[in-house]
């Protein structure tokens, strides 16, 4: 029979030379079994005199540890080896979409609702809504539009069959019945924007539609000034284009407000001159328009228009979302293709 | 409004005339300037030349042979025409010319004669239109020029959009009035004197309606010939948008456009009883206008009649029997001032608005029509001779009208709406400019000339200081607001929204209209609210005729427009407004408009990628929905109740109950409705009031996680089919008590081995304490006590405990 000293001299070598787990098991087997050399000198230690035994026995034990040592070594060693080929068979093609989420999008109607009434919120405005169908005492009287204006013609205002036919019910044609509305119920000062659906008698077309959104501002307060207008105005123009704009305003006329302005922000996408998607070459982007509150809209809330002044504006909100965008034709915010609300952010 | 630079010249001297540097000017007027039109000849080598004689052809009829100098030795040419004769100053074109479309002239043989170039029409030149017969120019201009290098053939043209309250600007004299406030610079109206005759006007004039007509002027000419204006003439009302006619008639539109009154003419001799009457037209009335449209007036139309019939619609349009033609020598020049309204109304009922109509409707100066009667008379003797009367008839029967308006001005309503700085000196210097006569200090009175029917408070005022100081001109300050932010329910929509977008929701908006067949699609009864729809009295199209009163056909169009365009998955909602034939609760006078959310999808939902497609949508997709709705939106009391409902699944709907009220069904579309809206598969919807969703709710409270471990196990239960699965988790729930951490149905299974009408339900449950780790004995009691609940619904446990 080998010797133990012989047997822990080859042990490495064969315990190293194992390529698999199974056939370090044949070597553990090999080594520490039922049939090695080591359990054959364990079942012969009853057969040595008395004196002996310690001194075997003690070798039996140490030929065992590092036996065991050895062979766990190697184990840990092929396990990893194994984990490691195992990994490398599990490779993934990691350009592979192999997965989509459901999402959905904001339509981006809403989001630049949103993101206009936040640039206002952090003035100190609040955000309030109102009736879309509406009456022609708030659509226009109101708002200093008198009983001979073109606006108020059929071919212009969608009116309603419904009500008293004195009271001329109709869609609202603009957000701005809300500052009649508003201030009729709250004193000044008062910082509102109201976004909503507004409606013309329009045929769709490339640039019309008959229901569009706009966004009315209104500040009323004691001492504001065409300066507050302008200021305001160019604040909103820095946050939703770039700080890098410029306004101008230039006269316009409107009913409700005196003096009236149209404002034009810079252009964002070239220093004009040229071709541009966005301004023609023009380098203005006309935005919206504006004014100071005209007292006879004060008057008709029953504000002292003697001592507080205001201002308003109202802009699209599919055109600035289309000049942002360049969404177009204007049906692309109503026919709600997916492949269109998906874009929207 | 066109306006030429040359023409404006007349009236004019500006520091530049680039027409870039006065488009800027005019804008910050508050002109738009739409678009700059520059023009110039585009053809070359073209000269005048003078036709010395004129031949016959001997070979051919229609064309004749033509004498031409350019100064120097005749020419033979060759020409079609027959609107001239000799003596005529004509525009040659020579060997090696190019017309304005390209085309090269050379000498060449016509019929056997060699013609040396030739006579150009003015549409050969890209001058007009006329094709007619050549262009004959001004007989003093000298021969052999360059006819590119004529002044009046290179100019710009500014079209200008002005505002309806500036009716004064819609004139070449009101443009130069605005820039010579802009330049401080004069201004230079047309030098009026004429020669006159004495003699008797023919024509009485007499106004019936002072209402309606404020003025009238009528102006006599004898003897004029009607042929056709000037070359200058043309040139300028071309350039100006309007179309040559004849002198007579060209006279009259020059004059609107330079001083901005309109003018018509009339052929003297046709107005029956030599008179003149403004009145209100007789029902049923007739009159052929100018454009050949035989209308019928009403009561409502003010018409300038002779003593027998109406001859034009006041201040819109003539009529053709008075129309000035080549025939006509007496010539009766009307200058008026009509009511604005009365002249709105007409244009817009009978759908014409003219030159005029557009002036009159927003309010022509009321002394302009003296000047303008003696411009036009003035003009045709000029240019189509005869003699002008002397004797004017000029009726005047709102004297009122002709007064200039005076407003109190205080300084301090300047600086209240502008800021600092609008002092007694800058404010004087400001209205001088404009024309307005500024006295005194503070208050000032400020005299308003008549031709700005604009100004008539002081805030009208302040707006015209503000233009003339330069709307650029003032400094940038941001006021704030006392804040407030947004409202809860603003908050609550947002986490909707969002809510909505997590699990694959995009959001669609919609026009806010329905059609009559969308009603008939969802089989309706016509006393349901949703076919109890508000109607447009104007409506442009059938499309959109009719308010929605829900949300639905909308979102299906939706679907419709997707499905087919070949994108057949679609999940998306809306939010908005509906409108319901019943008033508003709060706002008189209005209909009800509450807003709601809808929500459709069709085909398939859910993750996709290799091996999954996502789910088919069916009612428990909109249920699930619904439930990560109310999760983020924090609802705590609501069911689902089975409904059956017209448009709906009979058997696949449900009412939702929130806080013991209904507030909306969701469920799958009726087949029948998805298969006439052309398309195929489950089509699940949800139509949720928003107001109830998003109203203020108490706060959620925070409850601590166990750290115990839990105790996990699924129960199958056989029930009868009606058995919601509902009820038989809140039984077992309820009775399982404080121990419950969650509960969910994991599977529905009927058929065999179970009979007909029988189903199972798996569920799985987990128990945990917040306190300890549960005992043995714990749990076997709540399972029993959990198998008695669902015995007490009805349905049995499968297998034992
Ligand atoms: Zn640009």
């Amino acid at each position: 029979m080998e010797s133990l000293d012989a047997l822990l001299e080859r042990a490495p070598t064969l315990v190293k030379g194992t390529a698999t787990l199974d056939e370090l098991s044949e070597a553990e087997a090999e080594l520490l079994g039922r049939r090695s050399v080591v359990a054959e000198f364990q079942r012969g230690i009853g057969r040595l005199p008395p004196e002996e035994r310690p001194a075997v026995g003690k070798a039996i034990q140490e030929a065992r540890r590092v036996l065991g040592e050895l062979i766990e070594t190697q184990r840990r060693r092929l396990e990893t080896e194994r984990e490691r080929l195992m990994l490398a068979s599990d490779r993934v093609d990691v350009t592979l979409a192999a997965l989509e989420y459901p999402e959905g999008y904001t339509h981006l109607i809403t989001s630049t609702i949103e993101e206009v009434c936040d640039i206002f919120l952090g003035l100190g405005y609040r955000v309030v809504g109102g009736p879309e169908a509406e009456s022609a005492l708030y659509n226009f009287d109101a708002l200093n539009t008198p009983p001979t204006h073109p606006s108020r013609l059929e071919s212009d205002t969608l009116y309603l069959d419904w009500g008293d036919p004195a009271d001329e019910i109709l869609l609202r044609t603009h957000t701005s019945p809300m500052q009649a509305r508003y201030m009729e119920s709250h004193d000044p000062p008062v910082y509102v924007v109201v976004p909503g659906k507004v409606f013309r008698a329009d045929t769709p077309d490339a640039t019309h539609s008959p229901v569009f959104h706009q966004i009315e501002g209104l500040a009323v307060d004691e001492n504001l000034t065409f300066s507050d207008l302008r200021g305001t105005l160019a604040y909103f123009a820095r946050e939703f284009f770039g700080s890098e704009r410029r306004i101008r305003m230039l006269p316009d006329f409107f009913p409700f407000t005196e003096p009236s302005a149209q404002m034009h922000a810079s252009c964002f996408a070239c220093e004009g001159g040229g071709q541009c998607r966005v301004c023609g070459g023009v380098g203005w982007i006309e935005l919206l328009g504006c004014g100071m509150v005209d007292p006879n809209v004060f008057e008709w809330v029953g504000y002292d228009s003697s001592r507080v002044s205001g201002f308003a504006f109202g802009m699209g909100v599919e055109r600035i979302a289309q000049v942002r965008h360049g969404v177009s034709p204007l049906r692309h915010f109503f026919d709600n293709d997916l492949r269109v609300l998906s874009q929207f952010r | 409004m066109r306006v030429s630079l040359n023409w404006l010249a007349d009236y004019i001297d500006l520091p530049s005339w680039d027409p870039v540097v006065q488009a800027n000017v005019l804008e910050s007027l508050g002109y738009e300037v739409e678009e700059i039109d520059r023009l110039a000849p585009r053809f070359r080598r073209v000269v005048t030349a003078r036709v010395v004689e004129v031949e016959p052809h001997p070979r051919a009829d229609r064309i004749r042979i033509c004498r031409v100098t350019a100064g120097e030795e005749p020419m033979t040419v060759v020409c079609g025409a027959w609107n001239f004769d000799a003596g005529a100053m004509v525009a040659l074109a020579l060997p090696g010319s190019t017309l304005s479309d390209g085309m090269e002239i050379g000498r060449r043989a016509i019929r056997g004669v060699v013609s040396n170039g030739m006579i150009c029409s003015e549409r050969e030149l890209g001058l007009g239109e006329d094709a007619e017969g050549i262009l004959v120019l001004d007989s003093e201009t000298p021969p052999g020029e360059d006819l590119a290098g004529f002044e009046a053939l290179t100019d710009a043209v500014l079209d200008l959009s002005i505002n309806p309250n500036r009716p004064d600007v819609m004139s070449y004299v009101g443009v130069a009035r605005e820039l010579s406030a802009y330049y401080r610079v004069g201004y230079r109206l047309p030098d009026p004197d004429f020669p006159k005759v004495d003699a008797t006007p023919r024509i009485d004039i007499t106004i019936e309606d002072p209402s309606g007509c404020y003025r009238f002027v009528g102006r006599e000419v004898w003897g004029c010939e009607v042929s056709s204006s000037p070359f200058w003439m043309r040139t300028r009302l071309r350039a100006s948008g309007q179309r040559p006619i004849s002198n007579v008639v060209d006279i009259t539109n020059y004059v609107l456009l330079e001083l901005g009154q309109p003018i018509h003419a009339f052929d003297l001799e046709t107005l029956g009883g030599a008179g003149i009457v403004v009145r209100r037209a007789r029902t049923g009335e007739r009159l052929t206008t100018l454009d050949g449209v035989d209308r019928e007036l009403t009561a409502s139309d003010l018409v300038v009649a002779d003593r027998e019939r109406a001859s034009a619609l006041a201040g819109t349009m003539g009529g053709g029997v008075s129309e000035v033609t080549g025939r006509t020598t007496e010539v009766l020049i009307e200058a008026a001032s009509w009511d604005p309204p009365t002249v709105l109304h007409m244009s817009k009922r009978h759908g014409l608005r003219t030159e005029a109509s557009a002036r009159f409707e927003r309010g022509v100066d009321p002394q302009l029509p003296a000047r303008a009667a003696a411009r036009a008379a003035q003009l045709v003797t000029r240019l189509a001779g005869g003699e002008a009367l002397r004797m004017v008839t000029d009726v005047i029967a709102r004297e009122d009208r002709m007064v200039p308006v005076t407003i109190d001005f205080r300084l301090r309503e300047a600086e209240r709406i502008l800021g600092p700085g609008f002092d007694t000196a800058r404010v004087t210097d400001l209205l001088s400019r404009l024309h307005l006569v500024v006295k005194g200090d503070d208050p000032m009175k400020i005299e308003v000339p008549t031709f700005r029917p604009d100004l008539t408070r002081p805030i009208d005022l302040v707006e015209e200081l503000a233009r003339l100081w330069g709307y650029n001109n003032f400094p940038e300050r941001v006021p704030r607001g006392p804040g407030g932010g947004r409202s809860v329910a603003q908050r609550r929509i947002r986490i909707l929204r969002r809510a909505l977008c997590g699990v694959g929701f995009s959001e669609s908006v919609s026009l806010s209209f329905m059609r009559a067949a969308e009603i008939d699609l969802w089989g309706w009864e016509d006393r349901d609210e949703r076919a109890r729809s508000i109607h447009l009295k104007n409506p442009l199209r059938e499309e959109e005729s009719i308010l929605r009163t829900t949300l639905l056909p909308g979102l299906l169009r939706v679907a419709n427009y997707n499905h087919s365009h070949g994108l057949e998955d679609v999940a998306i909602f809306e939010m908005g407004r509906v409108f319901l034939d019943r008033p508003h609760p709060v706002l008189p006078k209005v209909p009800d408009q509450p807003e709601r959310i809808g929500i459709l999808a069709a085909g398939r939902l859910g993750g996709t990628g290799l091996g999954l497609s996502g789910r088919q949508v069916d009612f428990y997709t909109v249920s699930a929905v619904w439930r990560a709705m109310s999760r983020h939106l924090d609802l705590g009391e609501w069911r689902l109740d089975p409904v059956e409902a017209a448009g709906w699944h009979p058997a696949r709907a449900a009412r939702l109950i929130l806080d013991g009220e209904a507030v909306g069904i969701m469920g799958e579309i009726h087949p029948a409705v998805v298969r006439k809206a052309e398309l195929a598969g489950r089509v699940i919807a949800m139509e949720l009031e928003l107001d109830p969703l998003v109203a203020d709710r108490d706060h959620w409270l925070f409850r601590a996680p166990s750290v115990f471990p839990p105790y996990t196990f699924d129960l199958a239960f056989e029930a009868l089919e009606e058995l919601a699965a509902e009820d038989l988790l809140a039984a077992t729930v309820a009775a399982a008590g404080d121990l419950l951490e969650s509960a969910r149905v994991f599977d529905e299974f009927r058929g065999p081995p179970l009979p007909d009408g029988r189903k199972s339900l798996a569920i799985n449950y987990t128990l945990r304490a917040p306190d300890r780790t549960l005992s043995g004995e714990e749990t076997g009691k709540a399972l029993r006590s959990m198998a008695d609940a669902a015995r007490a619904v009805g349905a049995e446990l499968r297998g034992d405990l």
